[in-house]
């Protein structure tokens, strides 16, 4: 297994700008999610590492040594296509066999290491299919992810590869590939739109934005420690709260208001409020640091609790706020009455401040 | 399709009746001089000209032995063109069966390579270069005819079986090459990609993924092909003796000055369009794909 690094690495379509620049290590043996948008360029990313696209600018490491000379089918890496990519006139069998086949694996060998993958992927009962495309959609993914994970390359490039799986059968994977990379100390990089999928499977989490690298980290820092206004919305769910207003300094005491409401934010000035260029920020809190209370208490918030969505475990409360609405998870099974009133109190050490222009997180 | 599926189930028995008959005319219209061909191929010369026309005869294969067994000393009555025709004319099957195999299989070879070039490496220019191809069709093939045989006449190519078949090729070539880029662009690149990153070398890909996934389109290919030669006849007529005529010409050069055994004539064409129609009904569902190219990407 090796580290994989980019270096400036920039990819077009044309004049559209697909990668810019992006500089990310991966490293060697663990778990790396490139998490973003549809159409961020997580593919085109993957596609640069496997060979299959020749980057524009910059430089593709393997333990620090180059392989953008090494063509596609000499470079070594598995990769699992979004597309599935099964080469539709080979049976199931022989399409998970292929790679081992192109790589002069003896009969018997191939046979067993098949029989393995397929039986980790319980799709055992398709391997005698003589033509893929009759596959579901679900056993299809299996195939082709089967097809990736019976090779030994030096690493594992997996494009989306559970979003078509079954709920249960997703949470699953989510336990093998974690397996897989705890275990067997895989090179791993897994590209998902899905921040569950994201937080739930990596072990180093990237989040790609336009082509670029907008933050690196661990599950934790990227759900608690978020760089910016575009990550702390796209982690997390429900999204987070986002409150839009202004710092002012009255008497001794910090007060931010905006949006409808006034809350005193005293506990929590730091250094951040010199990096705020203006005065006007948004503040940001996840939906699990609000507590909702049905008795009117000192310094709690007034709201009119809208629509309660039990899921079991927690349920999420849409509240009015001020002129805006937040969610509020809480534990269990509550309902609340359309517009009944409801007080609220906002962990205020979980806040994030974002400063409005630019759009980062001072705190 | 589902469009006139519902307009036949709306009708009442009776439309639908007459709907039924009139397809049967039309088609009894179109299959008659079929039969007719088919029936004089089976007459002797008295029956085929007696009148009223024959409909019930006692059917003679004595046409078809003759267009292969009767040699020239067996002939009775000589006339020029009777002897042209009836001396072994399995030269001309001969010709027609290499001249047709020999061009497609070039065009195919060369322009299903070059489809694939176009489809997946698109060199610089590839559009301005399909257009050229295709425009080497647009010129009337008569004004041409007269150049190439004086090129054909130079360059020792006239009246040769590899003169014939060039010229056929060359023919052929942008009709593979568009169809089958068609069919190529149709692949996901996904598959190749996947089969690059498996460790196939590209050479590898081209025939062990890409073309078994266009075998429609190379059968529909083939059969449009095989329509262009098995049929041509203005280069063959101007560029070939009768060492290297192919059927067409040959049927077509025994009219003529006194009577015609039309006998002869009809089993000729009845053998030559044999293969035409077993390879068409054959390839009947490709050729519908072929026509259709195009116009149903993304299915």
């Amino acid at each position: 297994m090796v580290e994989v690094a980019l270096k400036n690495l920039t990819k077009r379509y044309g004049k559209k700008v697909a990668v810019e620049r992006l500089s990310i290590t991966f490293p060697d043996n663990s778990l790396t999610v490139l998490l973003g948008p549809t159409g961020a360029g997580k593919t085109t990313i993957l596609k640069c590492i496997s060979g299959v696209l020749t980057p524009d600018e910059g430089d593709i490491l393997f333990d620090n040594v180059s392989v953008l000379t090494i063509p596609p089918w000499k470079r070594n890496v598995a990769q699992f296509f979004q597309t599935y990519a099964l080469y539709p006139h080979l049976s199931v069998f022989d399409n998970i066999a292929y790679p081992l086949r192109e790589r002069g694996l003896s009969k018997d060998e191939i046979v067993r290491r098949v029989k393995e993958v397929a039986e980790k992927l319980r799709i055992t009962y398709v391997l005698d299919r003589e033509n893929p495309a009759t596959l579901s959609g679900g056993e299809m993914q299996r195939v082709a992810l089967a097809r990736t994970l019976v090779r030994d390359p030096q690493v594992f490039l997996l494009d989306e590869p559970i979003s078509n799986l079954d709920a249960k059968l997703r949470e699953e994977m989510i336990y093998e590939f974690k397996r897989l990379a705890r275990e067997l100390r895989q090179t791993i990089i897994y590209a998902t739109p899905d921040h569950f999928e994201a937080l739930a499977v990596g072990e180093q989490i990237a989040i790609i934005k336009d082509g670029r690298l907008v933050q690196q980290g661990t599950p934790e820092d990227i759900y608690y420690k978020p760089s910016n206004i575009f990550v702390a919305t796209f982690v997390g769910s429900p999204p987070i709260n986002l409150l839009e207003g202004e710092v002012k300094k009255i008497d001794n005491s910090v007060i931010f208001q905006g949006s409808g409401i006034t809350l005193d934010i005293t506990d929590i000035v730091g250094e951040w409020i010199k990096k705020v260029s203006e005065d006007k920020v948004v503040l940001a809190i996840r939906p699990e640091d609000i507590f909702i209370l049905r008795e009117k208490q000192k310094d709690l918030l007034k709201a009119r609790a809208l629509v309660s969505e039990p899921l079991g475990h927690e349920t999420i409360v849409t509240c009015s706020l001020g002129e805006s609405e937040i969610r509020v998870t809480v534990k269990g099974f509550i309902n609340f009455n359309y517009g009944e009133d409801v007080w609220i109190k906002l962990n205020k050490q979980r806040i994030h401040v974002i400063d409005a222009k630019t759009g980062l997180v001072v705190l | 399709m589902t469009v006139t599926a519902r307009i036949v189930r709306r009708k009442s028995p009776v439309k639908r009746a007459l709907l039924y008959v009139a397809v049967i005319v039309v088609c009894l219209i179109f299959v008659f001089p079929v039969y007719w061909m088919v029936a004089t191929a089976f007459k002797t010369r008295a029956q085929a000209f007696s009148w009223p026309p024959l409909f019930i005869w006692e059917p003679t294969g004595r046409n078809f032995i003759d267009i292969f067994l009767k040699r020239q000393t067996e002939i009775e009555a000589i006339t020029g063109w009777e002897l042209e025709l009836a001396t072994g004319s399995e030269i001309f099957f001969y010709n027609s069966l290499i001249v047709t195999s020999g061009s497609i299989i070039l065009a195919l070879v060369i322009g299903t390579l070059a489809a694939y070039s176009f489809s997946r490496y698109r060199p610089a220019g590839t559009d301005t270069l399909m257009f050229f191809i295709l425009s080497t069709r647009m010129l009337p093939a008569i004004v041409v005819a007269i150049p190439i045989y004086f090129f054909y006449r130079a360059l020792g190519l006239y009246s040769t079986h590899v003169g014939l078949i060039l010229l056929y090729t060359m023919f052929n070539l942008p009709f593979a090459v568009w169809m089958m880029k068609s069919f190529f662009d149709e692949i996901p690149k996904d598959i190749e990609h996947a089969a690059m990153v498996d460790g196939t070398h590209p050479i590898k890909i081209f025939y062990k993924i890409a073309l078994p996934q266009v075998l429609v389109g190379l059968a529909a290919t083939i059969g449009f092909m095989i329509i262009n030669v098995w049929n041509e006849f203005l280069f063959s007529l101007l560029l070939t003796e009768r060492s290297v005529r192919t059927v067409p010409v040959a049927i077509a050069s025994t009219r003529g000055e006194v009577g015609i055994n039309w006998g002869l004539i009809a089993a000729l064409e009845t053998l030559y369009v044999l293969p035409a129609i077993i390879l068409i009904f054959l390839l009947q569902k490709y050729l519908l794909r072929g026509m259709t190219f195009g116009t149903v990407r993304g299915v």
